[in-house]
């Protein structure tokens, strides 16, 4: 089998580190190229019109590891409401009409069902025994935990470096470092260093960088090409940025802590409660609770992101307006006819309204 | 006596009448908004955000129409009819959205549907609704049998006769137009209308799409003219187990209809209808196979009725030649 995957932010890096340990066999993986214009054109191309980005830029990326030999392509299902379940179906006869012999395999990503995850990573390993494929999956989780960590410094270092851009310098410098790594221990201290190396970069005494939480749908949130960096852009403009979706959380909770009943999500449902009573499929429900929890936080606004005609979001987005928690969302719609310069303008206002509403706050 | 308050969109054509059985066998009269017109749109439309579909913004118009004259409003929270099929987002979030878009909405009857679950769960959603009318247990589990029966009965009457949920609905309908019905339709186009009920019969939404077909001499087939075990049937076929409760009225129809050799299918859906833009496309690829004729009609509040009408009469002509050249 040549097991071919989309991409999602920096999800390949698991699938790498996997196969760095554990060899190839008669299974092999094949990730694609990152994802590009090209990615995104073949996807456009391809695609129904009105299906969502999330879908192009995926499908985009199955085509093109069917063009490096990809006979199986992995994709995620959850039993939610949204498109996400007819992913598979579309897809499936898009890829057979190019006329590709490929099929599909099904990865289930709810709470509480990692059945066919276990399933895809036993077939990876080319019946490694379990204890091999165990250290091969920390050591992959070690990367990407890193790499999240990462990000999470990052996000603040951006907004008060002296010298604008010395901070995505280092960070690229780091994730170079650590996929490269070779052991758990080499990329825990390669990770150490480069914190520290981003600690230390000069920082302007008189910044007062205005906060900003991101919320939305889990693919264009996560997917840096998706959402044209809006991450860095904003970290440009001088604004600290949160994110509480990552993909390190995700495994974390969906593989080992869910199972111990602990639901990463809990308090922001029931923050979001006297809004939303229910799941709405997506992410909907957890965009919501999560602009009332930055609210109470005392962030300065929320940037909602989501593809546009997602169906969860758009509920969030009807909803959001109207929280007694009030502090200004920008939500930012992402589909192939987005340009970044609209999405910079659009961000440098929003930022201008935040700092003088902080402004009128404190006079 | 209580009014209950049900607007004239979503997923009224295809429940009213066990809706309208269930409040009536409890005590309670319903109050339904009128056909959708302009000052409802524009109720609507200055409420909701301007990404949400045409029918949703519609809703929260007939909602708006209906403030002050009833005492409850019943919004469903419509989540799951079928082991693992789901509704679109905006159903399951229809009365939370309803509550922020129009605060001077009265209290919202708002359960939740969610067969996944479980028959208990369903019922005892049901049962929690009928206690804002009545305390009687078997009061309102009589109720329920009712309202079911009802919902066939109307289903069944829609699938034997032929007619649309307009017809079966509204009395002033219930008669008009049963040319098409006549066995000798030689002459006329057979043409399969499939889309959502609360786009195809809606007519402020298709710009009176049906009857403006039947006036042109076409013999229309509407997904409810089917029997629902037919459509589920050929949903399966084609697409296999279902991901949407309302694939069979899209997907099943379109096979349906497409082996039911009729001259030519027209899709109708809203922009930015996420599972329409999934579930369309099967159909369209399915017509491609079957050597079909097939015209996806992607409607918003920006639609003219001319260029409707254009591209209508253009793809019913292009289906005349090309039955002309092939008899």
């Amino acid at each position: 089998m040549r097991i071919g995957i989309p991409h999602c932010g920096n999800a390949y890096v698991i699938a790498e580190a996997l196969v760095q340990k554990l060899g190839n066999g008669k299974n092999q993986l094949i990730i694609p190229p990152p994802t590009s214009h090209r990615t995104l054109d073949l996807g456009v191309k391809y695609s129904p019109v009105e299906a969502c980005l999330p879908f192009k830029l995926t499908l985009g990326n199955l085509i093109e590891a069917c063009e490096l030999g990809a006979d199986t392509l992995i994709h995620a299902r959850g039993t939610g409401v949204c498109r996400l379940g007819y992913y598979v179906k579309e897809q499936e006869q898009i890829i057979r009409d190019l006329g590709y012999d490929a099929h599909f395999f099904t990865l289930d990503v709810s709470q509480n069902r990692v059945k066919s995850i276990m399933r895809l990573i036993k077939e990876l390993a080319n019946d490694a025994p379990w204890s091999k494929i165990i250290s091969a999956l920390s050591f992959a989780m070690g990367k990407l935990f890193a790499l999240d960590e990462m990000d999470k410094v990052i996000h603040k270092v951006r907004a008060v470096e002296l010298e604008k851009g010395r901070a995505n310098q280092i960070h690229r410098e780091a994730v170079k470092a650590i996929s490269e790594a070779q052991t758990v221990r080499e990329v825990k201290n390669t990770a150490k260093e480069y914190i520290k190396k981003l600690g230390q970069i000069p920082k302007d005494p008189t910044a007062d960088p205005v906060k900003v939480g991101i919320v939305g749908e889990v693919f264009v949130v996560l997917d840096p090409f998706a959402n044209m960096d809006i991450e860095m852009e904003l970290g440009k403009l001088g604004v600290e940025v949160e994110r509480t979706l990552s993909l390190s959380r995700w495994v974390k909770y969906r593989l080992f802590l869910n199972y111990l009943g602990v639901d990463e999500w809990e308090e922001v449902h029931k923050a979001a409660l006297p809004y939303l009573r229910r799941n709405v499929g997506g992410d909907g429900w957890e965009s919501v609770g999560e602009k009332v929890v930055y609210a109470r936080d005392g962030y300065d606004g929320v940037v909602h992101l989501a593809p546009f005609t997602c169906m969860p979001e758009i509920v969030a987005q009807n909803i959001m307006p109207s929280t007694e928690e009030d502090i200004p969302v920008l939500t930012v719609l992402y589909d192939e006819q987005m340009a970044k310069p609209g999405m910079i303008t659009r961000l440098e206002a929003f930022v201008d309204l935040l700092k003088f509403r902080r402004k009128q706050r404190r006079t | 006596m209580l009014r209950v308050g049900i607007p004239r969109a979503l997923s009224y054509y295809q429940y009213f009448p066990a809706w309208r059985v269930f409040f009536e066998a409890l005590g309670a009269e319903t109050v339904v908004s009128p056909p959708t017109n302009k000052a409802i749109f524009a109720a609507g439309n200055s409420r909701a955000v301007a990404e949400t579909c045409l029918p949703v913004k519609l809703f929260f118009g007939h909602v708006i129409s209906l403030v002050n004259k009833c005492d409850y409003m019943f919004i469903p929270a419509l989540r799951s009819l079928g082991r693992k099929a789901y509704y679109c987002s905006k159903f399951i979030g229809l009365p939370d959205m309803t509550k922020a878009l129009v605060p001077e909405c009265p209290p919202i009857l708002g359960p939740e549907i969610d067969l996944n679950k479980g028959r208990r769960e369903l019922y005892h959603a049901i049962y929690h609704l009928g206690r804002h009318f009545s305390s009687d247990k078997n009061k309102i589990k009589k109720a329920v049998e009712q309202a079911e029966k009802a919902y066939l009965a109307y289903r069944k009457e829609m699938s034997d006769r032929g007619i649309t949920p307009i017809q079966a609905l509204d009395e002033t309908h219930r008669d008009e137009d049963k040319s098409y019905l006549e066995p000798d339709a030689s002459l006329g186009l057979s043409i399969a209308v499939i889309g959502h009920q609360y786009v195809i019969y809606d007519d402020y939404v298709n710009h009176r799409l049906i009857s403006r077909l039947r006036d042109m001499g076409v013999r229309v087939f509407t997904p409810e003219m089917a029997e629902q075990q037919a459509l589920d049937v050929a949903m399966t076929k084609l697409a296999g187990a279902p991901h949407w409760s309302f694939e069979a009225d899209i997907v099943g129809a379109g096979e349906y209809y497409l082996e039911g050799k009729v001259d030519g299918i027209i899709s109708v859906a809203v922009f930015g209808c996420g599972p329409d833009s999934m579930m369309i496309d099967m159909v369209r690829h399915r017509a491609r196979e079957f050597r079909t004729p097939f015209l996806h009609l992607s409607l918003d509040e920006h639609t003219s009725e001319g260029g409707l009408l254009t591209r209508l009469e253009a793809f019913l002509d292009m289906v005349k030649r090309r039955r002309r050249v092939c008899v």
